[in-house]
């Protein structure tokens, strides 16, 4: 009886023994994380100003580490013609990964959640007038519009007066999951960017 | 050494005199005597459970109680010295209850018999608290955290109602240890919104170390150590089976869980189940949005046992969906300013059980073997094995909302080995070796860089703990050695690899002393060191978390220029970085008399290279300024005290008050530390009646609490005055906070326990007077207010 019991106590801890044995040989493996799409930072804006005639005028602002504390630098000025049409798009990039990623992209196939507002130094422009929506003086003339007919803002015209004017001019992009409709406003969700350039009109 | 292996018999003669008018009529008395050498145990303690009544055995081993007001009572029998030594082996050993009673009943329907909870061994200087499964199971829905914080000195740091972690004595995080059945918890322990996925319904008991004890559980028990403990797995036991539920008014949450199992004469098991739902909670004032959980949990154990070893498995599954606030989330400077200075909310929708994002979907398993082998009288050799795995995905508010935003596994292995040596020199002790092992890997698909690496940290540990009693003094003294090396792979977020390899060892000691100056007073003081190494977080953050943009200690640097650069990963070898180190010094004194009982713990604490997160200024980034928040290391000082006085003010009235107070420096800078408990008073008047009506052993408890603002705080710089650049901040600028700490707090709750034929119930009123108020301790603080008053029901129904 004796032998019987110690076989039986002497089987259960070999079992035992066998159980960690086993599970204890999966460790120091040297796996490096996967390389991922950033598809959330942003660290590129171009603002191009496309006239119905005349030179193309590009604005550009750029934080070249993303998410690090480096500060933000805004690179050039907004310099507009005088009496001319514009149309404003976007270059929108994550420059960090090779080759860039590019958001604007991604922003219009999201257009339902999206939207960007605009602001300026009072009535630098003959149309829009005032001082644009992110103080909702003024509506701005969006150009494109996400599947419910909720402006976007990736594409919007201009119309310079005839005398000079120098000013700012901000963008912003807001996201707005699931609240976007045709009362929300430049508060309304979370800020993907917000640039202030200087604006000259000559 | 035939005393080891002898049993306690308990000899009770119980009388009910006179039935008459007055109901406290009932008297205990009894004898206890050694089973085997029939002779009498003196001084041992004999409490009635629930009440001060207490008295010690003669020199004949006799007690007597008198005008007892309940028929039913449980008898707490302290032996101390002869029970730690005796009942605990013999009960391991399965041979019979440890403790059982040839009695004579008389006017009393029952007696129970409790043993005292046993100091956790190795720690028995350090103050500790103990919570029985009675006790946690009068609120299933709410977090372990919650569930010990109305103990002195505990209470929890949150980040909303569902992530909620400990503090004792003002520490939390990873200077709080859990163990979650004799192994540390492997979770992803780091930031404030992470708390240990721990089902308290199905621990059986969990016991609080209030105290550095690094030595006897390894690092991070810096500030203290939680052990829950599951199911015991007692042999004899018949079959049983309970089912409990509960209901809670605020966020409509409902909870069902059920354990049941035998213990037969070799072999036991228990298996238990839990689900918990909870809706959207609300705040007096407003609804909080996206603030429900979801919970599964199931366990099992089984226990085989033969002459010389005893076998243990465990398993243990959870499985939560926590919702986090959804106006806590603000991407840019703007919006973090507009978030905490409105007084509601930015989003507030109608009460609704879904959870989206924010959230967090975890999954923990864990699976355990143990084996004892009883090889001689007094000694024995504990094997124990655990494997836990870790699953954790986060989402985030943002234009990848489906994916998640952070996707971790964790597996961890622990191997103990301890050997509970004979008598040896009159000293009583153990030593033990012990095999740590993490390994953390992030799964591909979130979108964004990494915010914590891969690693593998492995931890060789060994310990030895010894303790010598003399007369009414008990010495006991520990010694431990901790290597600790890591394996980082990383990626910056251009997708650059970065790599790091570093180890830290590290020597803990423990000095403790008991003195039992009389049978009314214990007086108990400790000196424990403990350590950590820093925790991926607080290394190699990057960028957005939360509303918070953090930098961990190997991811920033200051410049020639004085300027903080953040374009390059340190290596743990060329950084200032050092692991944390503790030394605490842990006072209690126990005292009671008739009608009172004191309990005063005073303790010192001075941690070296404490590591803490901290606002550092706002940055400008492409969303506009933010908010940035660096990891910053400094020597702390913390000292308090703690007090608890509980009074008989009649046989059926008793009162408990309670007070703790913590003061907390950072003595490199001297400057206040930042996120540290505020000082706190209570008051539980509680009223007991044996039968009211239908109904048993009612009490009635009212608890009027108030909770002081921090004044200790450090000083409030706005966000606003950041971005408008009234105020500049540099590396040498004072700490700062974004927001003043809250006012203080006056809180009102009531409970009403009572037991209905085998149905035990409770009915809680939590926050009675609805009271709007923010706790410092809750990063929510910045953006919402508490959850307002709520009603909790919770039913048990027991089958023997």
């Amino acid at each position: 009886m004796k032998t019987i019991e110690n076989l039986k106590t002497y089987g259960l801890i070999a079992i035992l023994f066998l159980g960690i044995t086993l599970t204890s040989c999966n460790n120091d493996d040297d796996e490096i994380p996967d390389a991922e799409n950033h598809e959330e930072i942003i660290t590129n804006v171009k603002l191009i100003f496309t006239p119905t005639t005349g030179a193309v005028v590009e604005a550009r602002a750029q934080d070249p580490d993303g998410e690090g504390l480096e500060e933000l630098e805004i690179l050039d000025e907004i310099t507009l013609a005088a009496d001319t049409d514009y149309t404003l798009t976007f270059e929108i990039m994550n420059n960090l990964e090779e080759p860039g990623e590019d958001i604007g992209k991604e922003i219009n196939e999201e257009a339902d959640e999206h939207q960007i507002f605009f602001g300026f130094t009072t009535d630098a422009f003959s149309t829009p007038t005032g001082t644009g929506n992110i103080s909702g003086s003024s509506t701005i003339n969006y150009l494109d519009f996400d599947e419910n007919q909720n402006p976007l803002g990736l594409q919007t015209s201009w119309s310079t007066g005839t005398g000079t004017q120098a000013g700012e001019f901000t963008v912003r992009l807001q996201h707005q999951p699931d609240i976007k409709d045709d009362t929300t406003g430049a508060t309304d969700g979370d800020t993907d960017f917000e640039l202030t350039f200087v604006l000259n009109i000559q | 050494m035939k005393l080891y292996s002898s049993l306690l018999i308990l000899l009770f003669q119980l009388s009910s005199l006179f039935a008459q008018e007055d109901n406290c009529i009932h008297s205990v008395e009894g004898e206890i005597l050694d089973i085997e050498t029939k002779q009498a145990i003196p001084y041992v303690t004999v409490r009635i459970k629930g009440t001060e009544r207490h008295t010690t055995t003669d020199i004949d081993g006799k007690f007597l109680f008198e005008n007892l007001c309940t028929e039913t009572n449980t008898l707490i029998i302290s032996c101390f010295g002869y029970c730690e030594t005796v009942c605990e082996h013999n009960h391991q050993h399965g041979k019979s209850p440890h403790i059982y009673l040839t009695q004579e009943v008389m006017g009393l329907e029952t007696v129970l018999i409790e043993a005292e909870n046993k100091k956790e061994e190795g720690t028995a200087s350090i103050a500790q608290i103990n919570l029985n499964k009675a006790e946690l199971q009068l609120n299933p829905t709410q977090s372990m955290a919650a569930a010990l914080s109305g103990e002195q000195g505990i209470t929890f740091v949150s980040s909303g109602s569902n992530v909620q972690m400990p503090v004792i004595h003002g520490l939390y995080g990873n200077r709080i240890l859990v163990l979650n059945n004799g192994m540390k918890h492997g979770f992803q322990n780091w930031g404030i919104d992470h708390a240990p996925e721990i089902d308290i319904s199905a621990a059986h008991s969990i016991t609080v170390i209030k105290g550095a004890a690094g030595v006897r559980f390894g690092p991070e028990a810096i500030g203290g150590a939680i052990n829950i403990n599951p199911n015991p797995l007692h042999l004899n036991k018949t079959t049983y089976a309970k089912i409990g539920t509960s209901y809670q008014s605020n966020g409509k949450g409902y909870n069902a869980g059920f354990e049941t199992g035998t213990g037969f004469e070799k072999w036991s098991y228990f298996i238990n189940g839990n689900y918990t739902k909870i809706g959207d909670r609300h705040a007096p004032d407003y609804m909080l949005t996206n603030s429900g959980k979801e919970e599964k949990s199931f366990g099992l154990g089984t226990r085989y046992h033969l002459k010389d070893f005893d076998f243990k498995l465990y398993y243990s599954y959870i499985d939560q969906n926590l919702a986090f606030l959804r106006s806590s989330i603000a991407e840019s400077g703007d919006a973090f300013v507009k978030a905490i200075n409105s007084d509601r909310p930015l989003f507030i929708r109608p009460f609704s059980y879904d959870i989206n994002e924010p959230n967090q979907l975890t999954t923990h398993h864990l699976a355990k073997a143990e084996i004892n082998w009883y090889y001689a009288d007094d000694a024995k050799l504990t094997l124990i094995a655990g494997k836990q795995l870790n699953l954790r995905e986060e989402y985030d508010v943002r234009r990848n909302a489906d994916k998640p935003i952070i996707n971790l596994d964790l597996t961890t292995s622990d191997y103990q080995l301890e050997w509970k040596h004979p008598e040896w020199l009159q000293l009583d002790g153990f030593i033990g070796f012990q095999i740590f092992n993490q390994d953390n890997d992030n799964n591909p698909g979130t979108g964004t860089t990494p915010f914590i690496p891969n690693y593998n940290t492995n931890r060789f540990s060994s310990f030895i703990i010894e303790s010598k009693r003399s007369g009414k003094n008990t010495f006991e003294i520990g010694l431990r050695f901790d290597h600790e090396t890591s394996d980082i792979r990383g990626r910056e977020s251009n997708n650059d690899v970065f790599k790091d390899n570093y180890s830290f060892s590290n020597l803990s000691t423990s000095v403790g002393f008991i003195r039992k100056i009389n049978h009314h007073s214990t007086f108990r003081t400790n000196i424990g060191t403990a350590w950590r190494s820093p925790n991926m977080a607080e290394l190699y953050s990057f960028g957005q978390h939360g509303f918070k943009n953090s930098f961990g200690l190997l991811r920033y640097y200051t410049n020639e220029d004085g300027d903080l650069k953040t374009d390059k990963v340190i290596a743990m070898k060329d950084s200032k970085v050092k692991p944390e180190k503790g030394y605490k010094f842990v006072n209690e004194f126990s005292t009671h008399n008739n009608n009172n009982s004191h309990h005063i713990t005073l303790y010192g604490h001075y941690i070296e290279n404490f590591i803490y997160d901290r606002p550092y200024g706002v940055y400008g980034t492409i969303r506009g300024p933010m908010p940035a928040y660096i990891y910053v290391q400094s020597d702390a000082v913390f000292l308090g005290a703690d007090y608890s006085w509980k009074h008989e003010l009649t046989q059926r009235l008793s009162g408990t008050f309670g007070l703790s107070y913590l003061w907390s420096k950072n003595i490199s800078e001297n400057e206040p530390l930042i996120n540290q408990p505020p000082t706190s008073i209570s008051y539980q008047l509680a009223w007991k009646k044996a039968k009211l009506g239908v109904l048993e052993n009612s009490v009635v408890a009212l608890k009027p609490s108030y909770t002081f603002t921090q004044y200790q705080a450090p000083r409030t710089v706005p966000p606003e005055d950041l971005i408008d650049g009234s105020e500049i901040i540099t590396p040498e600028s004072p700490i700062f906070d974004f927001k003043d700490a809250p006012d203080g707090y006056f809180l009102l709750d009531l409970s009403w326990n009572f037991q209905w034929k085998d149905v035990q119930a409770g009915f809680i009123i939590k926050n009675i007077t609805n009271t709007a108020y923010r706790d410092y301790l809750n990063e929510m603080r910045l953006f919402a207010d508490e959850p307002g008053r709520n009603f909790l029901l919770t039913l048990n129904y027991t089958i023997n």
